[in-house]
């Protein structure tokens, strides 16, 4: 019988301390996992959905509200643009790529985005098509719609059904449906793990019609509805590819001197977005995870401190039998190092299963479409870190162990 | 076996001295004398569980002064099987694990440990209890266990710190009919705590303890400070 399996017996023989042990551990790296998981992902997802991008255009406002409307599908657009000016942009030779957005409905909660045909010709950085189609086309027709992946999972439609969209950008009780306009499935997307997902892709003309013939015209979005009476036809937002990256400073700057509206660089408003508000919170709650991490050190260092002085007569007893005092050190230590393995282990799942299960609500809150199974690099740092903690922490009980006198505690009776 | 010793320690308040003592190969030995009177610490000072401060130790011809603290606990393992009082059983482990970590720590071999120990648990008369573990056992196969761990090696001094102490008379007549058997058929030397004048009668020689205690200040001279 070796000192592992010695070990693992002595670990077993004191299940119930065991487990409480393990569980403190996996308490404080679950909670470490899933805040750096939770940060890796959303900065990743943020991005990924930001750099789609390089520029958004908008109706006067915050461009951090512009950029979340109109990229993430979560807030309301701080207002419209004549779409003129989308006509006059695609013709800037600077601009590779343009295509209009217009909002004002939701079905079930996912946005119904009014757009043009030639938006799902958008490629991503590698120059590889963004939008590919799962089932069914591309819209053809003025009310047919192509959806989202997640939206088809959640709401069951296929290519072919229909279903009639609601006032509004959000749900509300008793929202008015369109229920003269409805809208057919022509095609459902393949995921694309950004906020596209959630969103229903109509054409533009659709959502001017509903709007101009309910007489809507400014009351769908705050105030902010789509105008679309011939020569005053409006867009929510206009999303930009530029030819090269570097002309995003000098357009925004151009656009907001010479229009009515503004432009907004997505990946630096999400930036500035995560500096400004996220990174206090995730620093917080990454000082609240080390903070746990070193009760459960503390537990650990407890544990086997208090398992070594109830088991001092079992250490005279080894002692007796030729152990040397190396030895059932290492056997106090190994302990140690497994108590502080299977807690970072079971955190590990315990942080990544805990945000495999939240994604879905994260997704649907915030539209951040996160892997909760990749590990970080980071993550692996500071699991790595925790398992020297431990380490330290259970050096200190083996010490002891290995200076204890058998003689004292073999008087010790049964 | 030698022992022979100038003064040794026994508890902070009591010194005393022991005259040269042998014992041979095969040879068992009754210690006796009353409580506190340095029985234990004889079998103490004979596994390396206490240095003396002065004179020798020689046990299989090894000088034990000569020896570090883990040489000491090799030469312990290796030497000398253990008996005590209240068995000293490893709870979580079966009678059989109990009998291979004395193996895997005494005799260090890494031959069949586990056929070998169930063997010896096999010979103290055990062989249905090989998995079970101590608190699923009586006293009396408790101490069966913990002889089987001492004699599992080849380890040629039994020490037997009162190993009827706890037993009922009839299961402590049996415990030492065995512990005596064993020693003489491996030619072992048992040296046997005991407070029992029938028990070490039995034995084929009896050493007294009697005199060797002398509290604090009784005789200074005689004296010297513990290590």
């Amino acid at each position: 019988m070796n000192l592992l399996s010695m070990a693992c017996r002595y670990l077993r023989f004191r299940w119930l301390v065991t487990t409480l042990t393990v569980a403190s551990i996996a308490l404080g790296a679950a909670l470490v996992c899933a805040v750096l998981a939770l940060r890796y992902e959303s900065d990743r997802a943020l991005s990924r959905d930001a750099g789609l991008y390089d520029l958004v255009v908008g109706g006067k406002g915050s461009p951090l509200q512009l950029v979340l409307a109109s990229v993430y599908h979560l807030d309301t657009p701080p207002g419209n643009l004549p779409y003129s000016d989308y006509e006059r942009l695609r013709r800037d030779p600077r601009v590779r790529w343009a295509a209009p957005i217009g909002l004002g409905d939701n079905y079930r909660g996912y946005r119904i985005v009014g757009t043009e045909p030639h938006f799902f010709d958008l490629t991503d950085r590698e120059d590889e098509p963004f939008f590919r189609i799962a089932r069914g086309r591309i819209f053809d027709d003025r009310f047919e719609v192509v959806l989202g992946s997640q939206v088809a999972k959640a709401t069951g439609l296929d290519v072919g059904d229909q279903f009639f969209g609601t006032h509004g950008l959000v749900p509300v009780p008793g929202g008015e449906v369109h229920r003269d306009f409805p809208y057919q499935v022509s095609g459902i997307l393949d995921t694309t793990g950004t906020a596209q997902d959630r969103a229903i892709f109509a054409t533009l003309e659709s959502v001017w019609e509903i709007h101009e013939t309910e007489e809507r015209l400014h009351s769908a979005i705050q105030g902010n509805a789509l105008l679309g009476n011939g020569s005053a036809r409006e867009a929510s937002a206009v999303l930009l590819r530029l030819e090269t990256p570097g002309l995003r400073l000098w357009m925004t700057d151009e656009i907001g001197d010479r229009s009515d509206g503004i432009a907004a660089v997505p990946i630096n408003e999400i930036l500035r977005f995560q500096r400004g508000v996220v990174g206090p919170v995730q620093q917080s709650l990454l000082a609240i995870a080390a903070a746990v991490v070193m009760v459960a050190c503390l537990t650990v260092f407890i544990t086997l401190h208090q398992a070594g002085e109830r088991r001092r007569r079992d250490i005279a007893i080894l002692r007796s039998l030729g152990a040397v005092r190396g030895e059932v050190a290492a056997l106090v230590f190994i302990e140690g190092l497994i108590l502080t393995g299977a807690g970072v282990l079971v955190g590990l799942l315990m942080g990544h299963g805990g945000l495999a299960l939240a994604s879905g609500a994260i997704r649907d809150a915030t539209g951040l479409v996160l892997e909760p199974w990749r590990i970080p690099s980071v993550e692996l740092s500071a699991l790595g870190g925790m398992l020297a903690c431990g380490a330290i922490a259970t050096l200190f009980p083996a010490i002891a162990c290995y200076r204890r006198t058998p003689i004292a505690d073999l008087q010790l009776t049964d | 076996m030698q022992l022979h010793l100038g003064r040794a320690d026994h508890a902070s308040s009591l010194r005393f001295r022991l005259p040269a003592f042998d014992a041979a190969a095969g040879e068992t030995v009754a210690i006796t004398g009353p409580s506190g009177c340095g029985k234990s610490t004889l079998l103490n000072l004979v596994a390396g569980l206490r240095r003396a401060d002065e004179g020798e130790v020689t046990v299989a011809g090894t000088d034990l002064a000569t020896l570090g603290t883990a040489g000491l606990d090799r030469h312990r393992g290796a030497h000398c099987g253990m008996v005590f009082q209240t068995f000293q059983l490893l709870a979580p482990f079966t009678a059989i694990e109990n009998v291979a970590i004395g193996l895997r720590f005494g005799a260090r071999t890494s031959s069949h440990p586990r056929v070998r120990a169930g063997d010896a648990l096999r010979r103290v008369g055990l062989g249905d209890r090989l998995h079970a573990r101590p608190d699923q056992l009586s006293v009396g196969e408790r101490q069966r266990i913990a002889i089987a761990r001492a004699i599992a090696g080849e380890a040629p001094v039994l020490l037997a710190d009162e190993p009827t102490g706890s037993l009922d008379p009839t299961t402590g007549r049996e415990v030492f009919s065995l512990l005596r058997d064993v020693a003489a058929e491996d030619d072992r030397t048992l040296l046997m705590v005991t407070h029992d004048p029938a028990l070490a009668a039995q034995l084929t020689r009896t050493f007294d303890c009697s005199d060797l205690v002398r509290p604090i200040g009784i005789n200074p001279t005689e004296e010297v400070s513990t290590t």
